[in-house]
């Protein structure tokens, strides 16, 4: 069984996006941990966009990041899907492999979108599962995200956070945390993102992600990826970053994608607010300490 | 219940409008607890959003591969659009594929559809196999072909095509607001990539689109020849030096890699009757 571990250096990456490729391809050295991609871009084809990737890979560390694998559909993963995913990360040598806590298929139908899953502890059991079979096919650690979700299937049996304990009791897979996505939650349903937040296993924290959202006209909060980082998200990130200790984080851009120039600029600020949370004297083991005592207490 | 959740889920994102006076309806359809149904029908809206996202996501990419066969379409596109969804909706993992899955999806429908061009499937090929052509194989670097072995085929790169439209949709204006109408005329594409990973389009005579498809088939060079001369009526011999010509130029753009292995050779496919003229305009 593989386990995931840090070989990403601690530091902020940045998502590639094809807006910014011939720069970052053609342009002096930048100031960026690593690249995250997703490999769907780049599986089963040929031509500028791989070969440009290949490029890149001797530049800067890349870790991989899935959208399709739907991890907690009732059908498990395509097994030619699989090997093509395993000789991609392969080639790309990425440290890990992750991807989301969350449906994206109905038997045949790809839906090209995350759903959410019921916080049930056979879903966890099932996930779970997947995760430990995903993590030897591919031959190297795996993480799992978790998502934006802005309705949930079915009666709540688990909070996400006691849901996310069950299911990283149940697997070695590491955590990939999205800040945005616990603010964008909190704020859609009404909860406080600092508290919930203190309920994620962030012991099993191997990535962060940190992006922008929107707020719709009735005043709900899509996770597009498609604005700068708030500063109450950043304010969260520190938060997070106090109790995982250095780990690789990613800032992620997909839409209304802005000049190279501004991305290396909100960069900077992510990264000055990781570096401080570092030098913050670690609370990781008081939070362990604390959500022991909570899962003790049946809490 | 998680099959029953993604059924249901699965109607109500791809499936026909949704609100709250026939979301019972639907839901009774599926294998879900009382308490999914109760959180479907309090949070519609909610799910609605789903609906929304799944729907850009998959419009954003088609716009990306048939910006202009959308744009001539208009509603009309809409409607095949959702039907697509309904009826069928994506299977493949990769987001680019979308677009040739709601192709084949839509063209028997087109053909018996008096709204739809009789040219708008062929546009949409056309306009798709941009994407196409660009992620297919590796590319190579142009080089001059060397002697031939007529028995043996030739290989090319993978990112090579033939295609056959029955209207001139390549020669269309590239603006999204042209509206001017493609000629009706059968018309044969040699599609590729080249070394600086741009597609190219080279409009083949009939006797050159038979040859290449034959080649790009598996056939030896002589039965390629032979076949392809009997089905467009030319005669090998006269044939033969604008094959070369053609067989030259393509390897000079590194399309044609150049001999194929004994070993590759497949089975000849059975020639047709089809008779017609080689026009040297056909070939660049």
């Amino acid at each position: 069984m593989t386990t995931a571990r840090r070989t990403l250096p601690p530091g902020v990456g940045l998502g590639l996006r094809w807006e910014f490729l011939e720069e970052v391809l053609d342009g002096p050295p930048l100031d960026i941990a690593f690249f995250e991609v997703s490999p769907e871009n780049y599986m089963r084809r040929g031509g500028y966009y791989p070969a440009a990737l290949e490029r890149i890979r001797g530049r800067y560390p890349l870790v991989t990041h899935g959208l399709t694998l739907s991890l907690g559909a009732h059908h498990p993963p395509d097994a030619a899907y699989l090997a093509e995913l395993r000789a991609e990360v392969e080639r790309l040598d990425s440290p890990w492999h992750s991807d989301h806590l969350a449906f994206t298929s109905a038997g045949s139908r790809a839906f090209h979108e995350l759903f959410p899953l019921p916080f049930t502890r056979d879903t966890a059991a099932r996930v779970a599962d997947r995760l430990e079979a995903l993590a030897e096919t591919l031959g190297r650690p795996v993480a799992v995200e978790n998502i934006t979700y802005y309705a949930l299937p079915g009666p709540r049996e688990l909070s996400e956070g006691d849901f996310l304990h069950e299911l990283f009791e149940r697997t070695k897979a590491g955590l990939l945390f999205d800040v945005n996505n616990v603010y964008v939650n909190a704020a859609n349903h009404g909860f406080d993102a600092a508290q919930e937040l203190e309920r994620f296993p962030l012991d099993r924290v191997v990535e962060v992600h940190v992006a922008g959202h929107t707020r719709t006209a009735s005043g709900m909060l899509l996770d597009t990826h498609g604005a700068p980082v708030i500063e109450p998200v950043l304010a969260l990130l520190a938060r997070a970053l106090e109790r995982t200790g250095p780990v690789p984080v990613l800032l992620e851009r997909d839409n209304d994608v802005p000049p190279l120039g501004e991305l290396l600029s909100e960069l900077r600020t992510v990264r000055a607010v990781c570096e401080r949370a570092w030098q913050t004297p670690s609370t990781r083991e008081d939070a362990r300490a604390e959500r022991a005592g909570a899962h003790a207490s049946g809490a | 219940m998680q099959a029953g959740l993604e059924n249901a889920l699965s109607e109500l994102v791809l499936g026909p409008a949704v609100d709250a006076g026939n979301v019972g309806q639907l839901l009774s359809k599926h294998a879900l607890d009382a308490g999914e149904r109760a959180a479907f029908e309090a949070d519609l809206e909610r799910w609605l959003v789903y609906r929304k996202l799944v729907r850009n996501t998959l419009r954003n990419a088609m716009a990306l591969a048939i910006p202009r066969t959308m744009a001539r379409l208009g509603p009309l596109f809409d409607e095949y659009f959702e039907r697509f969804l309904a009826e069928q909706g994506p299977r493949t993992h990769y987001l680019r594929d979308v677009t040739t899955e709601l192709l084949d999806f839509c063209a028997p429908l087109w053909r018996t559809d008096p709204r739809v061009s009789p040219w708008s499937h062929d546009l949409a090929r056309h306009e798709a196999l941009e994407i196409i052509i660009a992620s297919l194989g590796e590319p190579v670097v142009p080089h001059a072909l060397g002697a031939l072995d007529a028995e043996r085929g030739l290989a090319f790169i993978e990112a090579a095509r033939v295609v056959r439209y029955d209207f001139a949709v390549h020669r269309l204006p590239a603006g999204e607001a042209d509206r001017s109408e493609p000629a009706r005329e059968a018309v044969a594409l040699f599609a590729y990539r080249d070394g600086e990973h741009d597609v190219r389009y080279l409009e083949l005579s009939p006797l050159a689109a038979a040859l290449v498809e034959r080649l790009l088939a598996g056939e030896s060079l002589k039965n390629a020849l032979v076949s392809a001369c009997a089905a467009t009526g030319n005669e090998p011999a006269q044939a033969l030096g604008g094959a070369a010509t053609l067989l030259s130029d393509l390897a000079t753009r590194g399309a044609l890699l150049g001999q194929a292995a004994r070993e590759d050779l497949r089975k000849p496919p059975k020639t047709s009757d089809d008779s017609g003229t080689l026009r040297e305009k056909g070939h660049p």
